[in-house]
């Protein structure tokens, strides 16, 4: 009898090992089932998706929230929508991922904090690409270097110079600085950031081989808090977080500020874009609407970004 | 009707069992036919000797011998750090405290293996690599020796579980005899106890290594990840941080992006082989 039922009991506890074995495959399933439920009755979904730049998707998720919080299902948006909960959901992985999310389909959207190669473009195919914002990188030391005191300005060939390991020490760069050796901190090689820097002011110069290579701008920025003989490029939004702790230079003699990000004089920038393969559902252009607007540009503001609109 | 039951409990058993067989194929089938893509454009050879890794090109230089010297480096370090104070720990435990210290103990060992790798790696850039830079003014903590120290905490609950077990069954079996002829407890633990559990200290130093060459975030934290020949001292990258820190950015489906994924075969590979290692460790530890 004992046996019984343990041997029932082992069976049972298979069956539903199975069952949850089975749990991915059908809820896919399933998920699509639902998508396709909600075409037939009002034939789009209610969910949309951001993937891509961690740059971009706190401010993304930020909108979203507010969005969400405002309206809370989608007829209150515009009465001709259908009467479901707002759903929007954001990932960060990268720009590369989310060029990949929407290529493969599996994010509605894409953000990304570089400008999108024609490469990706032509992936995509029908590609409509919307310009958020612009993000500056700004050259920032420690505030006990000595440097900012001294002179407030690097011309891009000594940027180049720090950053490709011809100068090694602080005091090859400034004479009167200490014979201290330069830290040079950068985002990983082949990410949306270094890119941007690679662009504006190495050109066909490798960065040094022993930069350290911070796992986000996050960690980047730590590392110059941290570190007094370090150098790196923050972006602008995390030096205006972190305002005081650490000190933005000058590039070629422009500051970097608002406008001279926006007109451009300021040369190490990149743009915040989010893009959308094929024509937006009107679910979709509501919440686009939102972000493109006054309000959406508020947001990124706050973030410390510039808006581009 | 009990032979069906039998057959059917059998079948289903068996259909997990292959279940979980066909996961580990279908990841090494993915990532062979992924990096075979790269394996076209670059010899294995090149990849796996060459010096340089520079993704951004020009020229595109995707070879990652000092990576792979950096990952084995990091964990050897951690084990030389890691083993001392996991046998200490396991002598301890198996000799020296009855039951209920030794539960609390193994209780707090293991809870290091829980605790997640991004608050090791946390603690150990404020900590590890600030000290370094204060006290032996490096100008840049970040080393392959922070990563070691950082990961031998991590490694220290995997070593001292595999030695405890051994040594314990080894302890209970002599400590009367050796009791009874009058050595001292150290006596039998320097002469008998540690030369019996010779293999399984093996065993965990190669566990350790397998789990250390494989960790990610913490060590990714820690060593500054510059592809350069790695020393005590130096910066270092790792396979694994390798991955995790250009992956989310690689365009799809470029020589970078697949060059990532071969990297992570090779990983692959060198695990399978110190798994293998350990299956033979471990069956020779049984006659």
């Amino acid at each position: 009898m004992k046996k019984r039922v343990s041997l029932l009991i082992s069976i049972l506890l298979v069956l539903i090992l199975l069952v949850v074995g089975c749990s991915k495959g059908s809820s896919n399933i399933d998920n699509g089932q639902a998508g396709d439920n909600v075409e037939e009755n009002t034939e789009y979904k209610t969910q949309i998706t951001f993937a891509g730049s961690s740059t971009l998707a706190p401010v993304m998720s930020s909108i979203a929230t507010d969005f969400i919080e405002g309206y809370s299902t989608w007829d209150k948006v515009d009465s001709s929508f259908p009467e479901k909960d707002i759903i929007i959901y954001v990932s960060a992985g990268g720009s590369g991922a989310g060029v990949k999310a929407v290529i493969e389909g599996t994010s509605d959207f894409g953000m990304l904090a570089r400008d999108i190669k024609d490469e990706e473009v032509e992936k995509i195919g029908d590609a409509k690409i919307y310009k958020l914002g612009v993000d500056a990188l700004t050259i920032s030391i420690n505030p006990e270097n000595p440097l900012h005191k001294v002179k407030d300005n690097l011309t891009s060939e000594e940027i180049k110079k720090i950053f490709a390991g011809e100068y090694k020490y602080w005091d090859e760069v400034e004479s009167s600085l200490p014979h201290e050796e330069i830290v040079v901190v950068i985002r990983d090689l082949g990410g949306g950031a270094h890119e941007v820097f690679q662009n504006a002011i190495m050109g066909d110069t490798q960065v040094r081989e022993d930069a350290i290579q911070a796992p986000s701008m996050g960690a980047l920025v730590t590392k110059i808090i941290e570190n007094k003989n370090a150098i790196g490029y923050a972006s602008f939004g995390m030096v205006n977080q972190n305002e005081g702790k650490l000190i933005p230079l000058k590039v070629d003699g422009v500051e970097p500020t608002k406008e001279t990000i926006v007109d451009g004089s300021y040369k190490i920038s990149r743009p915040l874009i989010v893009v959308k393969k094929g024509e937006l559902n009107p679910l979709q252009k509501a919440f686009m609407d939102v972000v493109m607007s006054e309000k959406g540009a508020q947001i990124i503001e706050e973030m410390g970004y510039v808006p581009a609109f | 009707m009990r032979k069906i039951r039998e057959k059917i409990f059998e079948i289903l058993i068996k259909m997990l069992t292959l279940f979980s067989v066909l996961i580990l194929a279908f990841v090494v089938i993915f990532i062979f036919k992924e990096s075979l893509t790269f394996f076209k454009e670059v010899s294995l050879l090149k990849f796996i000797t060459g010096r340089r890794w520079n993704p951004l090109g020009p020229p595109e230089e995707l070879s990652i011998l000092n990576i792979i010297w950096g990952t084995v480096y990091v964990s050897l370090v951690a084990i030389a750090i890691a083993l001392p104070i996991g046998i200490g720990t396991a002598v301890v435990l198996s000799c020296y405290t009855n039951r209920n210290v030794k539960r609390l103990i193994r209780g707090i060992v293991d809870i290091l293996a829980g605790v997640p790798s991004v608050i090791y790696g946390f603690v150990g850039l404020l900590v590890v690599v600030k000290f370094f830079e204060v006290n032996l003014s490096l100008a840049s903590g970040e080393s392959v020796l922070s990563g070691g120290i950082v990961l031998s905490v991590m490694l220290l609950p995997f070593i001292v579980s595999t030695c405890d077990e051994s040594m314990e069954k080894i302890y209970r079996e002599y400590s009367q005899s050796s009791r009874a002829l009058g050595v001292s407890k150290s006596y039998m633990i320097r002469n008998l106890l540690l030369p019996a559990s010779k293999r399984s200290i093996l065993a965990s130093v190669v566990l350790a290594l397998g789990r250390g060459m494989g960790e990610t975030m913490a060590v990714m934290m820690v060593i500054g990840n510059a592809s350069i020949i790695p020393r005590l001292l130096g910066k270092a990258q790792t396979i694994p941080s390798l991955i995790a820190l250009e992956m989310g950015m690689a365009e799809v489906g470029s020589l970078h992006y697949h060059a990532l994924i071969a990297s992570g075969f090779v990983l692959m590979i060198m695990l399978l082989i110190i798994n293998g290692l350990l299956y033979v460790i471990k069956n020779r530890m049984d006659i």
